[in-house]
């Protein structure tokens, strides 16, 4: 049976359809990401299996159960951060605990371990306000981890988090991989949905790609993408990259561009060379390996704002 | 229930503005009240006149938390997404609010009681009744019911934690003023001494003054069975209304 199954969804807020028929299916145990743009509808599909929205048609199912009848196997912890700051971090869970209606004690013993699988126990009796960003998501995270829950549902949980902490983050839902727990992890950062064991990606309410991360990236046919940092950016240093990009599409960084080409090493000489040629010097040339949000780009031309 | 009760009576007790507005302000009052406005009275009465100001600023610290405090804590929950988390939960909807308002009652009750002290040690003094003092403690559930009615619309319909505050405070202050709680009944014009009768918390804070310091204070007899079964009547409408409000909007799916 599918942990999480979705049916032909749609939700719409007046005239906006903001979810078009989606499908999904999660197996039990398994770790999804789903990845979209602000706006694609992942959250609202999040919320929706997380009972907090109701769908405007369409099928949800937890374990074979309508998610409002299976509220005790989720764990969904929302964007916003949702514990209270003048409380300590041990009341916050002891709270949580205690809506579950675990007795005292037993909450005692259940928080401690928590707070110990997080890493919080030697701040446990800080006040959340005096916790750092990364600190009071994995507190939040926690609240997700009470026994009996067997989905987690993370929407955009890494945003606004430093590198650091980030990584610390991302290391404890790798700790839950395996232990049966299903894990639906919405996001919009390629690096973090490369974790999962699938990925979906999401464009205006509707799942346009699924598959495991190398995969996707090997079917959008990407084979080499040159980051180039640039002295100056404009449209006419645009136009010149787009030419050595395949479906003339490049896309527009802090820094400079991201050029999609299938072979590097032959094209980087002619574009420094062209780049000169009007005036733009390049400070920095790499070659990587495509990722999930180049791979996103590739089928959507979105993303980030697109030159042409 | 007992999670959301010690959840909201902690950030009741470890938020500075609130303990300054329901307790610090109602007491700085009864100090003002007791030192200032008493100069001219017989001193027989005055600590009558204390009392007087005493009730009228515990009544003041239950509006300021039903009206203000709750709906804070209301929006505050909203604005943060802690409402969103507890809909994904197997919680039921009254269960919280019931907490929320146990943890109301149980701050309110202890502003109040250190308001009356305050008056007490400032020379306020009360005649009063064994029965009476029960009736007063009615009295003062009611005023707690009505304020958290209206502190829970509110909350349900105010959605930004500063606006849901303020609106709280000016709602308390200007009700409070206009209806006889701040200000001597007998000194209101018509109009408002009528609406001080509708008015559950001002009539409700009369029937206290009645029954603990005495009709001239009250400015009215409220204890009429027609009175108190209106401030019976329109305080359980408000809290009601609010209880309403609060489980079907705030918990409502989008």
């Amino acid at each position: 049976m599918d942990a999480i199954s979705v049916e032909d969804l749609t939700k719409k807020y007046g005239d906006n359809k903001v979810l078009n028929g989606v499908n999904l299916k999660i197996e039990e145990g398994e770790f999804y990401a789903l990845m979209g743009p602000n706006g694609s509808g992942k959250t609202t599909l999040a919320s929706i299996i997380a009972s907090v929205r109701s769908p405007t048609s369409g099928k949800v199912e937890i374990h074979g159960r309508k998610p409002e009848k299976a509220k005790e196997l989720i764990g969904y912890i929302p964007q916003e951060n949702f514990s209270s700051p003048i409380l300590t971090g041990k009341e916050n869970l002891m709270y949580f605990a205690g809506l579950l209606g675990y007795s005292k004690n037993k909450a005692e013993r259940i928080v401690d371990d928590l707070l110990s699988k997080i890493g919080l126990s030697e701040d446990a009796n800080k006040k959340v306000s005096n916790y750092s960003g990364g600190m009071r998501k994995r507190l939040e995270a926690a609240t997700a981890l009470f026994p009996r829950i067997k989905i987690l549902i993370l929407d955009e949980p890494t945003t606004g988090l430093d590198p650091s902490a980030r990584r610390k983050f991302l290391g404890l839902i790798e700790e839950l991989r395996g232990k049966k727990t299903t894990i639906l992890l919405i996001t919009h950062i390629g690096a973090d949905a490369e974790l999962a064991s699938r990925v979906g990606l999401i464009d205006k309410g509707e799942i346009i790609a699924e598959d495991e991360p190398e995969k996707l990236k090997k079917a959008s046919g990407l084979k080499d993408v040159i980051d180039i940092e640039t002295t100056i950016k404009s449209d006419k240093v645009a136009n010149v990259l787009s030419k050595f990009s395949e479906k003339q599409r490049v896309l527009e960084t802090d820094v400079g561009y991201r050029v999609y080409c299938k072979d590097a090493e032959e094209s980087i000489p002619e574009i420094v060379r062209f780049l000169d040629a009007i005036g733009c010097k390049t400070t920095k040339v790499e070659t990587e390996k495509p990722s999930l949000e180049d791979v996103f780009f590739q089928l959507t031309e979105k993303m980030v704002r697109e030159v042409s | 229930m007992t999670a959301t009760l010690g959840k909201t009576i902690k950030e009741f007790l470890r938020q500075k503005t609130i303990l300054f507005w329901t307790i610090a302000w109602p007491i700085l009052w009864v100090l003002i009240g007791s030192f200032s406005f008493t100069g001219n009275a017989p001193s027989e009465v005055v600590p009558y006149i204390k009392g007087a100001v005493a009730i009228s600023m515990s009544v003041f610290a239950l509006m300021t938390a039903g009206m203000a405090n709750l709906p804070g804590n209301i929006a505050q929950d909203r604005e943060r997404g802690l409402l969103s988390k507890l809909m994904s939960m197997p919680i039921n909807p009254w269960r919280d609010l019931v907490g929320r308002i146990l943890a109301l009652l149980a701050f309110s009750s202890l502003a109040a009681i250190l308001v009356m002290l305050v008056g007490y040690i400032c020379g306020a003094r009360f005649s009063y009744t064994l029965i009476g003092i029960w009736q007063s403690i009615g009295f003062l559930l009611l005023i707690s019911l009505a304020s958290a009615g209206i502190g829970m619309l509110l909350g349900t319909f105010i959605k930004h934690v500063h606006g849901a505050i303020m609106s709280g405070v000016g709602m308390a202050v200007v009700t409070a003023a206009i209806s006889g709680v701040m200000a001597p009944y007998s000194s209101l014009p018509w109009l408002l001494q009528e609406f001080a009768k509708i008015y559950p918390i001002s009539s409700a804070n009369s029937s206290i003054a009645y029954l603990l310091v005495g009709e001239y204070y009250a400015g009215y007899n409220p204890l009429s069975a027609a009175q108190t079964t209106l401030t019976i009547i329109i305080s359980l409408l408000l809290f009601i209304a609010g209880l309403i409000a609060y489980s079907r909007f705030c918990w409502r799916k989008e």
